[in-house]
């Protein structure tokens, strides 16, 4: 087991490394020097002055040791300055990392909320109106686009119920009304498409479960049909589950970009949006590199996980 | 000797696993009415896309102000923009440029995907760790941020988008075919091959790769739908298709959102297309993993 744990982490290093590679290098070939960009919004600039803004930036430096001191800042964790707003990255990404945590916790708190009780109804209902219907939500969670979503959500709430949630970020720690009221709609905007892929396994590990000889027993020996569906075959069909949870947690990144653009949240996604467009290319790299680092090591710790959950696997 | 040769005939016309693809594909169809359902889809969605220019009662991109924001009626079932296009003709050009992204980007994808897949699965070692590590970085980073990020690099277009979704697309591909790969070479025949003394490439081509075509063909039908998906987030972020082409998410984001209340109807027709056609690309893979895949039938 531990040997597995070190391995693991001996090659998610490479990896990172290779995505820190294909980040930077991309932030290499923009075309138009991001400088230009930033300069044309203030009108003429000399050469001199660019050039000077060029040395500040370390850009007049040879690209491999621009990277290694990239690398450097992100193992020292201090990723430098915004081209644009000139404010250190790190005061940006405290700020903004709560938001898009809080919304991802809660989304994938929806998510559960919603994709396991219908996958459960789904499976024990096989071929029925309730499965078609579980189903049918399902893949509509897949196909609806999440940014269609949010706008209908946004709109109908206000022409049906008056309501919008209150403009601006109130932090959960010091208005926790306010907070949940912005964070409500767009999670379960983002929870729903979650909830797809949950609920199409669920449905399918509690049908294969459901016909183990374990359960016969439990039907046999006359045991209600909640305990048993609940006690019983839920347990071990949920362990495949965990996986495939793990495996939205990209989806669940990349969906809280476009969720918090529509719902105008301030969180690492609409950081990295803005940033991709006024091509600050550092804060795209680090927030990038944030991201891959957190997805491989969550990666790492469902697997470890599932062999916690499942005695039978063993690394 | 006659009586030998009938005797012999019902033995050779028993049908032993001799069922098409097609045919395999058309039985699953029969028995589901879903499946069915989705082959409908796309075979309407592939034909407005073919017969835009026909089906189209206006041109698209002509603006007539006097008639802005009309809600639908019989003239413009699906309603006027706010610069007095419609809508509906939008819409039906904006099953074009999906369909176009989609296939390109799924085409390239898949190609490259499959490419690598051969090349790590057939001779593994060291180039099958190097390339594979190389496919972990790129999964690495969730498909948005990234297709974003290459966009932002090579400038906001169409085509430019497309490139960036078939990125997106090769590492998952590659590891589906890889896998297949590494199962084909299983087989005896394969192995036979071999002591025959038949080159690498040949064994490859003729003898592997008809064993991966299934597998990948289901794969990109879902992936289909969601390089649809991930065309219209781009265009709805600004930074895939640009104005004044229809695209639907460049519709839903341009005046689908700033008009949304007092004109929904820009913002619903151009979504609910999107929806319709990756729900048929989604449950129309799902019906060919079923026709095809007797292994994966119970998953999800």
């Amino acid at each position: 087991m531990y040997k597995y744990v070190v391995r693991r982490f001996l090659l998610a290093v490479p990896v990172l490394l290779l995505s820190s590679l294909i980040v930077f290098s991309l932030m290499r070939v923009m075309p138009g020097d991001a400088l230009i960009a930033l300069m044309g919004e203030s009108g003429n600039v000399g050469e001199r002055e660019l050039q000077k803004l060029r040395r500040d930036l370390g850009l007049d430096r040879p690209y491999y040791a621009q990277y290694g001191i990239w690398l450097w800042q992100m193992v020292s964790l201090d990723p430098g300055y915004s081209i644009f707003t000139n404010e250190p990255i790190a005061v940006a990404l405290k700020k903004s990392i709560p938001v898009t945590l809080e919304l991802a916790t809660l989304a994938l708190i929806l998510g559960l909320v919603i994709a396991i009780p219908v996958g459960v109804l789904s499976a024990t209902r096989q071929d029925t109106a309730p499965d078609y219907m579980g189903r049918i939500i399902a893949m509509s969670g897949l196909s609806l686009p999440d940014f269609w979503l949010g706008t209908l959500v946004i709109t109908f709430a206000a022409i049906w119920f008056r309501w919008i949630p209150p403009l601006g970020y109130a932090s959960l720690w010091e208005a926790p009304l306010t907070n949940l009221q912005q964070f409500l709609l767009p999670a379960a905007v983002l929870g729903f498409r979650l909830s797809a892929a949950t609920m199409r396994m669920t449905r399918s590990t509690v049908l294969e479960v459901l016909r183990e000889d374990y359960v016969r027993t439990a039907w046999a020996k006359g045991l209600g049909g909640r305990i048993v569906v609940y006690k019983h075959a839920l347990k071990n069909a949920l362990i495949p589950v965990v996986t495939i949870v793990g495996g939205q947690l990209g989806t669940l990144l990349a969906g809280t970009v476009i969720v918090e653009t529509i719902f105008a949240l301030p969180g690492m996604g609409r950081l990295t949006v803005e940033a991709i467009l006024f091509r600050d290319y550092p804060v795209v790299q680090t927030n990038v590199m944030l991201v891959a680092a957190t997805l491989v090591t969550l990666n790492l710790v469902v697997d470890l996980t599932y062999a916690w959950l499942d005695p039978r696997i063993r690394y | 000797m006659s009586t030998v040769t009938v005797q012999a005939l019902p033995i050779e016309d028993v049908p032993v696993a001799t069922v098409s693809r097609g045919q395999a594909l058309w039985a699953t169809l029969r028995r589901k009415p879903l499946g069915l359902a989705s082959a409908a889809l796309l075979v309407i969605l592939v034909l407005t896309a073919i017969f835009a220019d026909v089906l189209a009662p206006f041109d698209p991109i002509e603006t007539r102000p006097e008639i802005r924001l009309s809600p639908p009626s019989r003239a413009h079932p699906f309603g006027t923009d706010d610069i007095g296009r419609d809508v509906l003709s939008r819409v039906i050009y904006g099953a074009r440029i999906s369909l176009w992204v989609g296939l390109l980007a799924v085409g390239i994808g898949t190609a490259a995907g499959m490419v690598i897949g051969l090349v790590c699965g057939f001779w593994e070692g060291r180039i099958d760790m190097i390339l594979q590590r190389v496919m972990d970085a790129i999964q690495a980073i969730p498909g948005l941020v990234l297709a974003l990020a290459i966009v932002a690099v090579l400038k906001p277009s169409t085509t430019n988008a497309m490139l960036a979704i078939a990125v997106v697309i090769i590492p998952g591909n590659s590891r589906i075919v890889r896998g297949a790969v590494m199962s084909a070479k299983q087989n005896r025949y394969v192995e036979a091959a071999q002591a025959l003394g038949c080159r690498q490439l040949h064994i490859l081509l003729i003898h592997i790769l008809p064993n991966v075509t299934a597998p990948i063909l289901i794969i990109a039908s879902i992936w289909l739908g969601n390089a649809i998906l991930i065309e219209a987030s781009l265009s709805y972020l600004g930074v895939g298709t640009q104005p004044p082409t229809p695209s639907w998410g460049l519709m839903l984001s341009s005046t689908g959102r700033a008009f949304m209340e007092q004109a929904p109807w820009l913002a619903i027709f151009p979504g609910l297309a999107i929806s319709l056609a990756v729900f048929g690309f989604n449950l129309f893979g799902d019906t060919l993993r079923d026709a095809w895949d007797p292994k994966l039938r119970r998953r999800g």
